[in-house]
């Protein structure tokens, strides 16, 4: 006889829990708010989208005028009404794979369908940052391209500066401000979803385990 | 028809809450999370009830839901357990007709699995439940063959853990 069927054997006649609840108990219980990780994933996703959507409104008028110093307005506002439709093609999908979640899936799927949400949100932020980045790219290829046209736009008051000087701190600080950005980005990431995620990244990885054993 | 699903829901409930006060015991370790994994499963056995079609039993269909929740959805949270306050009187199990060596089996039972993972938990509780490996493999979507290797790696575990 296994060792086991004594242990569930005792498991078999384990009194039944002394402390049961009436349904008018359950029934206050099932009316309140639940705070599940789903959920939580969803509220940050949220904060996600609106945080960068605000970066973007919120971008002062002042940021433009290089642009249309450099005349590439009309590229930008072109740009920008594209940005705005892939913006919602994000919340769509986000919602959508949201929605998708069923707890009357199997254990493995339904792991698999949150970490989904999860996706979208960083499909999400890395296209934000790739847009940054290929913006500040193409920017700075109008401006290198033309040395008195950077001239004009680095230095609008015509101070005595010399050109390479004026390249250098325009580089550094680009460099600099982007490593800030992303370094605050991923301790951001590594914080809160490595809390949310950490449970379901390690059961997920459970599962799979013997898949590969 | 609200009103109709609600009390077939606490009804439904109600007789088997037992299940999910057994999984609340497997995967919290006091009394303050087992009610609030107990109550999130609550929240979560209600909100998917109307897809509930009745063509498994209730039983059955719990058994996934809690599960699921215990494994994926619940995170220790620091919100308001709407129940009457109980004392402290955590995991003792106290009954008449139980003798005190399956008393202690039990405790040491418990005490073992807690130190299992979460999906090993899992398994071994739908073994000492005597679920078939069919409804085993199917909860946790995992292959039958997958099922029964990790169900023999986790019971040897078990075994290590309670037999050092």
């Amino acid at each position: 006889m296994d060792v086991l069927d004594n242990y569930k054997k005792a498991w078999k006649n384990q009194p039944e829990e002394s402390n049961k609840l009436s349904s008018v108990e359950i029934y206050k219980m099932a009316q309140s708010r639940s705070s599940s990780i789903v959920k939580w994933i969803f509220i940050v996703g949220v904060l996600e989208f609106i945080l960068w959507t605000v970066v973007n409104i919120t971008i002062p008028d002042r940021f433009y005028k290089i642009y249309e110093d450099l005349n590439l307005m009309e590229y930008l506002n072109i740009f920008m009404g594209l940005h705005y439709v892939i913006i919602l093609v994000f919340l769509f999908l986000f919602y959508r794979n949201y929605k998708r979640v069923s707890l009357l899936e199997n254990t493995k799927k339904l792991i698999q369908k949150i970490l989904k949400i999860r996706k979208t949100v960083k499909y999400y932020v890395f296209y934000n940052l790739a847009t940054v980045s290929l913006g500040c790219i193409i920017l700075n290829m109008f401006m290198f391209s033309d040395n008195n046209k950077l001239m004009k736009v680095m230095n609008p008051d015509n101070l005595a500066l010399d050109i390479q000087q004026v390249i250098t701190i325009t580089i550094i600080s680009q460099i600099i401000g982007l490593l800030i950005i992303l370094v605050l980005l991923w301790l951001f990431y590594k914080l809160v979803y490595g809390i949310l995620l950490r449970k379901l990244n390690k059961n997920y990885k459970e599962l799979v385990k013997l898949t590969y054993n | 028809m609200q009103k109709n699903l609600e009390e077939k829901f606490l009804l439904d409930f109600e007789a088997n809450q037992n299940i999910a006060h057994k999984i609340c015991r497997l995967y919290t370790t006091n009394r303050e999370a087992h009610n609030d994994l107990f109550q999130e499963i609550t929240i979560q056995l209600w909100k998917n009830y109307p897809k509930f079609r009745g063509d498994s039993k209730f039983s059955t269909w719990m058994y996934r839901v809690a599960l699921n929740t215990a494994i994926s959805l619940y995170r220790k949270s620091t919100r308001k357990i709407k129940t009457q306050d109980i004392s402290d009187f955590a995991y003792k199990i106290k009954s008449q007709d139980y003798d005190d060596t399956e008393e202690l089996q039990l405790k040491a039972l418990y005490k073992a699995i807690h130190q299992l993972n979460d999906i090993d938990k899992a398994l071994i509780f739908l073994y000492l439940e005597d679920k078939p490996y069919k409804e085993i493999s199917e909860t946790l979507g995992i292959t039958s063959v997958n099922a029964r290797v990790k169900m023999n790696r986790a019971k040897e575990k078990l075994k290590n853990i309670l037999n050092p």
